[in-house]
């Protein structure tokens, strides 16, 4: 088994965006991880995995700088946790897109003022502002459904508006926190692909999801966690066809973990952390 | 800098609470201005009761009596003594003659009385005016007590008891008002605190997004902290508006009582206004870490 290079115990990768340095993370009366560490490549889409409570969110978390670490070390583009200004917070979200389970729109603003309202708080001048929303709600083709309230869309389109929040400030790291969570197999499949065409546009993306199931779909590297640890942190050099989408293997009754099992060990690099 | 945009957003934001709850933001500034109208009242006595005692003061003056028994002589060695004391400013004579004719017009139609007099029994006076360095009750009874101990003095008058109450009855309110503006302010803060509470709750999801999005904490509270002060100076306003309907419904019965000038009135809201701030400012602690419940 050849080590992989994301999880060697070396120093930071200086074109990583985001690096973790073995990461401890402490709640009040809880360990949350604990010697977390893998880097992320600018560009890169990363798919953490693992269930529920095993520290995916708090990993997010961090990245965002919401959180800080107890012990270790996180940087993310270029900014140090342990050095951070908290007053440059704000510089370092205005590079991060954020996603959600829960779509977190404004109920009461069209869409257009839903996404119109992540630039004109952070002071992008009028005219810009429409320029850019007519842009990111013509790459998640909802262009046409700009007036309506975040009720009147479906599930899919509420989280594609969210998507293009997110884009809206043309972000170097996308966050995407089970943002398939309330949809249904076939939205879900069509919001991944739309994360993996924000990520062909060169935005890095760290996407979390509890569902197994879509983890097998994945060409792309994944982090299992459990119990606050990475448990394994695996890229497959071989990407699974997305043409067969998930949806698709599903009602073909094809189990999608064992067509990913079946994938030849040669063409896979893997690393288990004990 | 901000952007215009952002300073439109910003302004549309500061009245969104009031546009909200009307009801809510009506009945708070109609109470904090009640509240600040007490506060208002005490202030203006206090003030009234300060300019009567400079008053008093101004015409604090002593009246030395002579003995009878004094020879013209002895009565003129004493002025240059009285003209020397620290604090006497100017020494005037009244004669026993010149007494009974103040005394005379101040009788006014009954003077007609004092005719049946076979003398005159006034005796002669010294009436001295002071410094306004000296018009203070301490060095008022320094002099008195300075002049008492001399044998051609048979008596010393001066305004003494009236002023003294004055000066306790200044002190009192001064003291009631300061009370008062204390549990005014703390009660101002704590209602201001709670509206702000109450918009920023309501606007939960929007700050959440503001602080993902990366606005910056200055830029997420201003509109908080404007809605304290706008309420702050609304409720000083009603205060003033207030305590003027009152002056005009009951001026002529209070009779000199002087109200507040511009200044004073601007320096009272500036007060109000401070208030909102110091509330909404506290309200807004734990909403504004950083955190933004990922």
């Amino acid at each position: 088994m050849k080590t992989d290079k994301h999880s060697n115990d070396g120093p930071l990768e200086a074109r990583s965006v985001i690096g973790f340095y073995h990461v401890d993370l402490q709640y009040k009366d809880q360990k949350a991880l604990s010697n977390v560490h893998f880097s992320v490549d600018n560009g890169e889409f990363l798919c953490l995995t693992g269930p529920s409570g095993a520290g995916k969110s708090s990993i997010l978390r961090l990245i965002a700088m919401d959180a800080f670490p107890t012990k270790g070390e996180v940087m993310v583009r270029g900014m140090l946790a342990s050095k951070m200004n908290r007053r440059r917070i704000p510089q370092l979200r205005r590079e991060i897109g954020f996603v959600f389970q829960d779509f977190r729109l404004l109920a009461d603003r069209s869409v257009e003022d839903n996404i119109a309202f992540a630039q004109l708080v952070v002071g992008v001048p009028r005219a810009a502002i429409m320029k850019n929303v007519m842009r990111v709600l013509t790459q998640v083709g909802l262009y046409g459904k700009r007036q309506r309230k975040p009720h009147e869309l479906s599930g899919g389109e509420q989280q594609r508006i969210a998507i293009a929040r997110a884009m809206v400030n043309s972000p170097k790291i996308l966050l995407a926190d089970e943002p398939t969570g309330n949809l249904d197999p076939v939205t879900a499949q069509e919001i991944i692909d739309l994360l993996f065409r924000i990520n062909d546009g060169g935005t890095c993306v760290v996407f979390s999801t509890h569902d197994h199931q879509i983890v097998k779909t994945f060409g792309q590297r994944v982090i299992v966690i459990q119990d606050g640890r990475i448990a394994s942190d695996v890229k497959r050099r071989v990407p699974v066809d997305r043409t067969a989408s998930l949806a698709d293997q599903m009602y073909r009754g094809t189990d999608a973990a064992t067509a990913v099992d079946n994938i030849p060990a040669t063409a896979r690099q893997e690393t288990v952390h004990a | 800098m901000l952007s215009r945009s952002q300073t439109s957003y910003l302004f549309r934001e500061s009245f969104a609470g009031f546009h909200r709850r009307k009801l809510t933001t009506g009945v708070t500034i109609l109470i904090m201005g009640s509240a600040l109208l007490v506060l208002a009242i005490l202030t203006l006595i206090t003030f009234n009761m300060g300019h009567m005692l400079a008053k008093a003061r101004q015409g604090i003056d002593m009246r030395v009596f002579l003995r009878a028994d004094l020879t013209d002589t002895q009565m003129a060695e004493l002025q240059p003594r009285l003209v020397v004391i620290p604090g006497v400013k100017d020494v005037t004579w009244i004669s026993p003659e010149m007494a009974l004719n103040e005394f005379k017009a101040n009788l006014g139609e009954d003077a007609g009385i004092l005719d049946m007099l076979d003398e005159n029994p006034l005796p002669a006076s010294f009436h001295l005016t002071l410094t306004p360095g000296a018009r203070g009750l301490d060095s008022v009874r320094a002099i008195r007590d300075e002049v008492a101990d001399w044998e051609e003095v048979s008596e010393i008058l001066f305004n003494q008891q009236w002023i003294d109450a004055l000066e306790q009855w200044t002190f009192r309110f001064r003291m009631a008002s300061l009370i008062a503006g204390l549990i005014v302010f703390v009660a101002a803060v704590f209602v201001i605190s709670n509206t702000v509470k109450l918009t920023m709750a309501a606007n939960a999801r929007v700050i959440q997004i503001q602080k993902l999005v990366g606005a910056t904490n200055g830029f997420i509270r201003t509109p908080y902290l404007a809605e304290g002060m706008i309420q702050g100076f609304l409720a000083g306003a009603v205060a003033m508006g207030l305590l003027a309907v009152a002056g005009w419904l009951f001026g002529d019965r209070l009779g000199g009582i002087e109200f507040f000038s511009p200044a004073q009135i601007g320096g009272f809201i500036l007060f109000c206004v401070t208030l909102g701030l110091i509330g909404s400012w506290s309200a807004m602690r734990k909403y504004l870490t950083m955190r933004s419940e990922i």
